[in-house]
């Protein structure tokens, strides 16, 4: 962190080498959560240019107090989000891809024999990106950000501009839809009832 | 035995909720236990998501990318500064020649009266040398701040209103602009340049606006700014009068006698 810091602070006195090494630090973090945010390679890599773009433009706003992994990450998410937007998804359910759609759907019907190849299979990771797909932008970000992220719910309520209680109903909502597309691929828990 | 709804279910997943409430009900309801289970193993398969590897060559590739479009950024604000900077010279020398002039006129009223008792030619006090200086004068300030003003309405114009805008740059801009339109619009208000004074009349709000904008305009800020350029042809005027303007500089810099009137 401390590093990071002496970095920034050098980086805001107009030095390029240390913003290079800022970027070379956190490149990966931003991509994944741009790529987790927007489900696409191509778009990720736009948001991390984005991110660093305006990470350097708003240098003199960092407090040096924070965490400067933190303050990108934030940047990230509003990079991909915006992205998001202006694409028309907010408050748009995913399309997803029809044939996934279909697969899913059809997984129901599924032997315990094909469940067990399906575990270990890159289709139960189609399946999984296919649920995700079917969430909407909101609800796919608070839930990232909830799951993934570990950011607090009244946080998440910030970034997208909404209530905590609207927040945490996202969430839900995002949550329910992924367990009624993947309950299917998790072996029954017993019950008693 | 009243059972624990999804939303508490979800919630202690991520502990969000009353931990030791779920606890205990956890501990004593079979069905709920299977109903935690089936969640968590739901949200465990979610975790095997992958996400695409990035190589130790990544950040080589976004430093790349990012280094030329930083570069543009920092020539653009080099250029500012310069354009801002020598606004600011030429305002301060036009106003120190204003109050030059009227203070040398204060101070010799009697050759005036004995000019126009003896005056045998057409020559007035409107082409004297030093008239036709501070018309030069005031035409290069003039002409150099409408092409400011014209470079940042154009930013303006266009900045995606979707969405936020950074101004951290062109607000201080625009501040020194502000400060100057006021005093040129002054300037051409007394002397009857109507066109002129009343395009900077309606420059200076906008100016004053992105000045007073702080770091970012709100995608509601650029649209409400963009709707202002746009119904009063702001940049459209600003263009024309500058082009007039740089017609009559040129003409203004071939006569010695300089121009009359703007």
């Amino acid at each position: 962190m401390t590093t990071d810091l002496a970095v920034v602070s050098r980086a805001r006195s107009g030095d390029g080498e240390a913003f290079r090494l800022l970027v070379e630090s956190h490149s990966k973090a931003a991509f994944r959560v741009a790529y987790r945010m927007t489900g696409n390679e191509h778009d990720a890599d736009d948001v991390v240019q984005e991110t660093f773009l305006r990470a350097y433009r708003q240098l003199a706003r960092f407090e040096e107090r924070a965490n400067f992994g933190t303050w990108l990450h934030r940047i990230a998410v509003n990079c991909s989000l915006d992205l998001l937007r202006a694409r028309g998804r907010a408050d748009r359910h995913y399309g997803g891809d029809p044939e996934s759609a279909e697969l899913a759907g059809a997984a129901g019907a599924r032997s315990d024999a094909q469940q067990d190849r399906l575990l270990l299979s890159a289709e139960l990771q189609t399946q999984v990106a296919a649920a995700m797909e079917r969430l909407s932008s909101n609800e796919r970000t608070a839930f990232i950000l909830r799951h993934f992220e570990g950011m607090p719910v009244e946080e998440i309520g910030k970034t997208l501009g909404i209530h905590v209680n609207a927040a945490k109903h996202t969430i839900f909502r995002a949550v329910r839809k992924l367990r009624e597309s993947l309950e299917p691929f998790v072996r029954p828990t017993p019950c008693n009832t | 035995m009243q059972h624990l709804t999804e939303e508490q279910l979800i919630a202690h997943y991520y502990r969000d909720g009353d931990a030791a409430v779920a606890e205990a009900h956890l501990a004593s309801c079979d069905e709920c236990r299977a109903q935690f289970a089936t969640l968590s193993d739901v949200l465990a398969l979610v975790d095997q998501l992958p996400v695409p590897e990035r190589g130790n060559a990544y950040s080589d590739e976004v430093w790349t990318r990012l280094r030329w479009k930083l570069g543009s950024d920092r020539r653009r604000s080099r250029v500012w500064g310069t354009v801002a900077a020598i606004a600011a010279a030429l305002a301060l020398a036009f106003v120190g020649g204003v109050l030059w002039h009227g203070r040398s006129q204060q101070i010799a009223p009697p050759r005036g009266v004995i000019a126009q008792r003896t005056s045998t030619t057409a020559t007035t006090a409107s082409n004297s040398p030093s008239t036709a200086s501070r018309d030069r004068l005031l035409l290069v300030v003039v002409s150099d701040h409408l092409d400011s003003s014209e470079r940042m309405l154009l930013e303006l114009s266009n900045a995606d209103p979707k969405h936020p805008l950074d101004v951290t740059s062109a607000s201080k801009r625009a501040g020194d602009l502000v400060a100057s339109n006021r005093i040129y619009r002054q300037t051409a208000t007394r002397r009857g340049e109507t066109r002129i004074a009343s395009l900077l009349s309606d420059l200076e709000p906008v100016l004053a606006e992105l000045s007073h904008a702080g770091s970012t305009l709100s995608p509601d800020e650029i649209a409400a700014l963009q709707k202002r350029i746009d119904s009063k042809g702001l940049l459209f005027k600003v263009r024309v009068v500058s082009a007039q303007v740089s017609g009559q500089e040129n003409v203004a810099k071939a006569s010695p006698k300089g121009m009359d009137s703007l």
